[in-house]
């Protein structure tokens, strides 16, 4: 809703425009009204210079800043001034991060207005090398995006590629996370990461001291950390708030997680159908002993419980918080007893995917646990053709495929990033 | 883009076509045997399998036996005509007949090394009785737990230091080797343990010729680092317990005539003791009991011109090929061992025992 409304300001008579709906505009009018009265204020046009600069017939100026939120205060003689005005109130408070859990360290976590963002990273490191670039993207809109580094840590080459990057697609629309790959030069098919994304400011200025370059985008409430890397996938930065042994064994955790995830629904392929040789007697006889009945092989067996799986894990985010511990328990009820009292498979597969599931959430990163849910299918697939080669075989290729990718020249299994690439100086 | 998915798709589908992979057959619908009984008669092998197979949420052990020109077409047989298809992957322990041990295990023993049926890990044992009443003693008897007879002979489970260990691939290498040979335990189905242990078989180039006692058999783990945990009794004042064991070899040829000094450290814990024996006189006798022992044991072993003891290893840089050839007919005969045992007496439990002064 675009206000107009003429006004007296010292006995002059002014337009104000803006959007009421972005634009708190009682307020804003207080605050003009209460400009000192001592200056002598005879045209109201010098008044005006004195708070902005003053434009005359730029109308497609005039409407953008109307559209960004501004307020225009136009005199009678056809001169205006834009104001920043006091605005609508429509951003959420700073809360604790919904998506990453924090167990001792900060609990702030970023919200969707960009400026609130950059204000948090600027709170958390006071610095005067913190360097923030804003760029504005898109043809039909203008999305704010801001490119933040330190001076003194960032690789030079690096930081100039990713700017070349984004002046490069200036044009380009920019309203998610795959239009962001596609800005960054990312190809639209990659399943891993090549950014980091974090809520948690504490987080980003860890990956800002390490010299990487950290990207924001209005209205999204994610900061989207440069250079993702494999390690990326079993580090936090709330790590660092233990001793290092612990650190060391939760890092350890991850790492098992990472492989429990892939390898062992596909082992499980393997030894039952494949090569139960490998096994200890005792566990083929008892493996045998809970397959009695069973009609399917152990892919058809071991896919149609990953899906049932998957489908709970895909329904549990869709549900309303209201009506979620309803799938917890006819999930529940499906993965547990009944499905190996109908016969349908093996109580040990049940075991097995248990462990799949949970190790798979000790991965960093939406994404990243995403693409290793993705991956555990190529050595399943493979277990069941090879057996326990395949599996070798599966990991080669994954591995094959995590080495061939790069980042701005910087490959994705880069185990010690700020030693040999970032530190530019 | 478009192409690299059609290529994709392509490598997909090459996959299933070119692995033949929906030949495998899931583990309930294989037969894993653990135990395979061998004996030949007439020509005619008879192979006998030890199934443990679970019934209603129990093990049972189930025997199944045939007949046949080979093995492989006698394992064949049985595959045909049960539900499951056998697989000997997990056979753990093979008994052979002694009469066929006599006649000599060559054929059967390659023939497992090259077609890789059976692990080349699984333990041979020697039975000394029909190997039917074996089977169905040994099936009958012991309680349903299906995997007995094996543990009988595991490392972390039955075994103990006077039980010769000895898996198909150490008969293949005795059968090729000139200068190694393997000791095979003898069990029968004995008594209220119903497996009893006799000794060992001295096994030459996959033939038996000659059997050792368990006493016997336990210095031959001595002699290769392996008693630790055996009992022995030390003539009439106490027994022991071996605790630790390591050896030290010197070898020598001299003018054709091989020797060797064979050093065997042992480490031992006094565990009954009658009467009141000084520690030196417990020491003293376990020296002459293990040596006299011991002397016993090669003169035999020196009779049958079998080296189960593996001391042609130590001459194998010492003479060239053609010589190693004749090495347990001609030198292995000539060969004089100078036998010591070195006793560590480390504890002497709870109570003190008189020390020499």
């Amino acid at each position: 809703m675009i206000s107009f409304s003429k006004k007296y300001i010292y006995k002059k008579k002014v337009e104000i425009m803006g959007f009421n709906t972005l634009v708190n505009i009682p307020k804003t009018k207080e605050i003009l009204q209460e400009y000192p009265n001592d200056v002598n204020m005879s045209e109201i046009d010098d008044f005006l210079a004195t708070i902005g600069e003053l434009k005359e017939k730029n109308i497609d100026d005039a409407v953008k800043a109307i559209f960004e939120g501004k307020l225009i205060v136009c005199s009678s003689t056809g001169k205006y001034v834009v104001v920043d005005p006091i605005p609508q109130e429509l951003n959420r408070s700073i809360e604790p991060p919904s998506n990453e859990n924090v167990l001792q360290g900060s609990q702030s976590s970023f919200i969707e207005d960009i400026d609130t963002n950059i204000g948090l990273i600027r709170k958390e490191k006071a610095s005067e090398k913190l360097c923030v670039k804003s760029y504005s993207l898109g043809k039909r809109q203008n999305k704010k995006m801001a490119l933040l580094y330190l001076d003194d840590k960032v690789n030079k080459d690096t930081l100039a590629e990713i700017q070349n990057q984004i002046e490069k697609n200036l044009k380009k629309e920019l309203h998610n996370q795959q239009d962001m790959s596609t800005i960054m030069g990312f190809s639209p098919w990659l399943t891993m990461a090549k950014f980091r994304t974090s809520e948690l400011p504490s987080e980003v200025v860890n990956k800002l001291f390490q010299g990487r370059v950290v990207l924001f985008i209005d209205r999204l409430p994610n900061a989207f950390i440069l250079l993702g890397l494999l390690w990326d996938m079993f580090t936090v930065e709330n790590d660092y708030n233990y001793p290092y042994p612990l650190m060391i064994l939760i890092r350890a955790l991850r790492v098992v997680g990472l492989l429990a995830t892939l390898l062992v629904p596909g082992l499980y392929v393997a030894l039952v159908a494949v090569n139960p040789g490998v096994l200890r007697i005792e566990m083929a006889l008892s493996i045998a002993q809970s397959r009695q009945g069973v009609p399917y092989p152990a892919l058809v067996e071991v896919l149609l419980m990953l899906i049932i799986l998957e489908l709970i894990l895909e329904a549990s985010v869709r549900l309303p918080k209201s009506i979620g511990p309803t799938i917890t328990m006819v999930g529940g009820i499906i993965l547990g007893q009944a499905i190996v009292d109908a016969k349908l498979v093996s109580n040990l597969l049940i075991i097995i995917l248990a462990a799949t599931t949970i190790a798979n959430f000790t991965i960093v990163g939406v994404q990243n646990s995403l693409s290793i849910r993705l991956y555990k299918y190529l050595i399943v697939i493979f277990a069941s053709i090879y057996g326990v080669f395949g599996l070798l075989a599966g990991i080669f290729f994954i591995i094959a495929y995590l080495a061939s990718l790069r980042t701005f020249g910087v490959s994705y299994l880069n185990f010690n990033v700020e030693r040999d690439v970032l530190k530019g100086e | 883009m478009f192409r690299l998915g059609l290529k994709l798709i392509f490598l997909i589908l090459v996959i299933v076509a070119l692995s033949g992979c929906w030949d495998t057959k899931d583990i309930d619908h294989r037969l894993l045997p653990v135990t395979m009984g061998i004996s030949k008669e007439d020509e005619e092998y008879q192979v006998i399998l030890q199934v443990p197979e679970p019934v209603e949420g129990q093990i049972e052990n189930r025997i199944i036996k045939e007949t046949g020109q080979t093995i492989t077409k006698t394992i064949d047989t049985l595959s045909e005509n049960m539900e499951s298809q056998v697989d000997l992957l997990h056979v753990k322990v093979i008994v052979i007949d002694k009469q066929l041990a006599k006649e000599g295990v060559e054929d059967v023993i390659s023939g497992f090394m090259r077609s890789r049926d059976v692990s080349s890990h699984a333990l041979i044992t020697i039975c000394d009785e029909n190997i039917d009443q074996f089977f169905n003693e040994v099936s009958s008897n012991l309680d349903v737990n299906a995997v007995n007879l094996f543990e009988f002979f595991e490392k972390n489970a039955g075994w103990t230091p006077q039980i010769a260990l000895t898996r198909v691939w150490h008969v293949y290498r005795s059968i090729h080797s000139y200068t190694h040979d393997v000791a095979v335990p003898i069990v029968v189905s004995e008594g209220s343990t119903n497996i009893r242990h006799l000794g060992s078989a001295v096994m030459k180039k996959g033939k038996m010729v000659e059997s050792l006692t368990p006493d016997e058999t336990l210095l031959f783990n001595a002699f290769n680092g392996k008693s630790a945990q055996g009992r022995v009794e030390a003539m009439d004042h106490a027994s022991v317990l071996i605790i630790s064991n390591t050896t030290n070899t010197r070898s020598d040829v001299i003018k054709d005539e091989p020797s060797l000094e064979k050093v065997i450290n042992l480490k031992v814990v006094l565990l009954e003791t009658k009467g009141d024996p000084t520690i030196e006189l417990i020491k003293e006798e376990l020296i002459i009991i293990l040596t006299d022992r011991f002397d016993r044991m090669f003169a035999k072993l020196q009779e049958s011109e079998a080296d189960i003891l593996g001391l042609g290893q130590h001459f194998r840089s010492n003479m060239p090929r053609e010589e190693l050839r004749e090495w347990r007919y001609k030198y292995y005969k000539k060969l004089k061992v100078k036998f010591i045992v070195e006793i560590d007496v480390q504890n002497t439990g709870f109570l003190k025992s008189k020390s020499s002064e």
